[in-house]
């Protein structure tokens, strides 16, 4: 390579590096937002080829072989482009091929070696572009067409894509081997190009197109299907909402049921216990060991424990039946009180004629005034009148009370 | 243990459907034509065969000959399939659109119930389809939450066959070939009774009111 051209290209790549960021939003976003950027490095990228603009008042644009470059690169799936003029390269493969036979036969070899280097270069250049193009039919079969959204947008896209591979196809049905094969001559050089290379990379790449194509035609059939079910799906919804009314015929009711609703009855239900199978001791004891112990003698017991209702409204007014003996007791000391006279309990029983035991009427007055607060007990005197036990000395045996106001 | 065979004519007897994604050993089972023929002829016995849908994919038992009998199960049949036809068919509509799908639900597609839920709670129109759904008599909820009714939903869709939860520790669900089948069903209706149910959608999307 001469020495001016190869620093034009370390200049030219350098001034790509440096202005990356303004190349890269311009990829991204399609166009540059001259205000964005310094006017000064616009121009040199305009000078430099990078940028440019296709009509005066448009914006600045990248131009397509720049643009090409990070689309391969990046692996982008907004490059749908399959370069597919195969058949000017070849020509050019030809020309080039006679340029160097011509140089061989002069006997010029420096020549016939650059010529040389660029066939090679046109031959790898022409497969790696058949290559590059089916890895990017490959790309976009693989990710479904994920870069459009609607369906309707896949199937064209998947139209798009097959009409490019039969044209790809059709490219490559202008590679005639007998022809190459006979301007290759004898020359073991341009056979190994010309003739294996060429024709191993062209079986490789038909091959992998008859692939893409077949599962191209798949994806079409998938997205219609898609297509379909999704419209049916709608489809059914809207004519339920159209004619609410409309009953589906009944099909079991037809002499000849389809088979679709051909469905018979569930008849396995879970299979019974044997607990004489020794076979399954083992598991019925592990199920058994399993349930939780349940106590039958308590079962009666749960509804006393359970919490009570109550009611916490006024306690209701109680009667209480005021009892013979108190009656009376209360009347005795009323009139001891009244009267002011001591009156013995006896004495008070025969009064009143009272129809109470005597014993028991003695003791219930002990008992009225044992009853009486320490206060009231202060009014009242008591003396009780009997005799000691002829036999246990210590026992008084109280016949009679007697009381009175102290 | 119960061989291979046994299991395939448990689940053909019990009424279930076999797919790749439910049982795909079973599956694989029948796809051998010995098998096939040997479990055919068993049912046969019990007037059973077996009857595929959507081309083989799915499978299930169907009676040989239908008299009188058969005739009343397949008929209660039909109807709880055309009953439950359009909450199913809402159904798939609400989740092909929540998920952002170019296909409805098919067999072996995953829908995981948490990135649904959230979609649906963020998007008003959603949530109003679901509750709708979810009141159905298939689902029979009562619950005026997202969270609550798309779990019933869920989980009534899995006892019905139409969904499969791999891993009962996870929310994600595994569409069935039995939804297939249920496509099959409306294409088979559309088809007999010319509703031309495709049409009318691709005219209402050209109106611009679809839904």
């Amino acid at each position: 390579m001469s020495h001016p051209l190869q620093v034009a290209g370390n200049k030219f790549l350098k001034a790509l590096a440096k202005h990356a960021d303004v190349i890269m939003k311009t990829y991204l976003s399609g166009r540059v937002n001259e205000l964005d950027f310094d006017g000064k490095v616009l121009d040199k990228l305009i000078n430099l080829g990078v940028l440019w603009r296709p009509e005066p008042g448009e914006d600045l644009r990248l131009r397509s072989s720049i643009r090409g470059l990070l689309e391969n690169n990046l692996r982008d799936e907004r490059n749908r482009q399959l370069d597919a003029n195969i058949g000017t390269k070849l020509a050019a493969i030809k020309t080039v091929t006679s340029h160097y036979k011509e140089a061989l036969h002069h006997q010029n070899y420096a020549e016939s070696e650059v010529y040389m280097e660029d066939l090679t270069e046109q031959v790898y250049g022409l497969v790696d572009s058949l290559k590059s193009s089916v890895r990017n039919l490959w790309r976009r079969i693989h990710n479904e067409f994920g870069y459009v959204a609607s369906i309707n947008a896949k199937i064209r896209e998947n139209e798009l894509a097959q009409s490019q591979l039969t044209e790809m196809r059709e490219q490559l049905e202008m590679f005639q081997f007998d022809q190459l094969a006979a301007i290759a001559g004898s020359s073991r050089e341009l056979r190994r190009l010309l003739v294996v290379h060429l024709q191993r990379s062209h079986s490789e790449i038909s091959q992998e197109l008859t692939m893409a194509q077949s599962k191209l035609i798949d994806l079409l059939g998938k997205f219609r299907e898609y297509l379909h079910r999704s419209q049916l799906l709608k489809g059914f919804v809207l004519h339920q909402q159209q004619k609410p009314d409309h009953q589906i015929k009944d099909y079991s009711a037809a002499h000849n049921v389809p088979t679709l609703f051909n469905i018979a009855k569930a008849m396995i239900k879970p299979a019974n216990i044997d607990v004489n199978n020794i076979e399954h001791e083992r598991l019925f004891a592990d199920i058994v060991s399993h349930i939780k112990q349940v106590r039958h003698a308590n079962v009666g017991n749960n509804e006393h424990r359970k919490a009570q209702g109550f009611d916490v409204n006024d306690i209701e007014s109680i009667d209480i039946e005021s009892n013979i003996i108190k009656v009376a007791v209360e009347n005795y000391f009323c009139q001891i009180i009244d009267s002011g006279v001591q009156l013995s309990a006896l004495e008070y029983h025969q009064q009143q004629q009272l129809d109470i035991n005597p014993e028991v009427w003695v003791y219930g007055v002990i008992n009225g005034f044992q009853g009486l607060s320490s206060e009231e007990q202060d009014f009242f005197e008591i003396g009780t009148q009997g005799h000691v036990h002829p036999s246990f000395s210590g026992n008084f045996i109280i016949e009679d009370v007697a009381l009175g106001l102290r | 243990m119960i061989s291979l065979k046994g299991q395939v004519m448990e689940t053909l007897l019990s009424g279930d459907f076999i797919c790749k994604t439910t049982d795909e050993l079973a599956f694989q089972f029948l796809q051998n034509s010995e098998n096939f023929a040997e479990l055919e002829r068993q049912l046969n016995m019990m007037n059973r065969t077996i009857a595929n849908a959507n081309d083989g994919e799915v499978l299930f038992c169907a009676y040989q000959v239908i008299d009188e009998g058969e005739r009343k199960v397949v008929g209660q049949k039909f109807r709880e399939i055309t009953a439950s036809l359009l909450p199913l068919v809402e159904w798939l509509v609400l989740v092909q659109e929540a998920k952002g799908d170019n296909a409805p639900l098919s067999e072996g597609k995953v829908v995981r119930l948490n990135e649904l839920q959230s979609v649906i709670e963020d998007t008003p129109a959603f949530s109003e389809q679901l509750a709708k759904i979810a009141k159905y008599s298939l689902f029979n909820s009562t619950s005026s939450t997202v969270d609550a009714q798309l779990k019933l939903v869920f989980k009534r869709l899995t006892e019905l066959g139409y969904l499969l939860r791999p891993n009962p520790d996870n929310q994600i669900f595994l569409a069935t070939g039995k939804v297939d089948y249920l496509f099959e069903v409306i294409r088979f209706i559309d088809d007999s009774e010319n509703l031309n149910l495709a049409k009318q959608a691709e005219e209402a999307i050209k109106q611009g009111d679809l839904l």
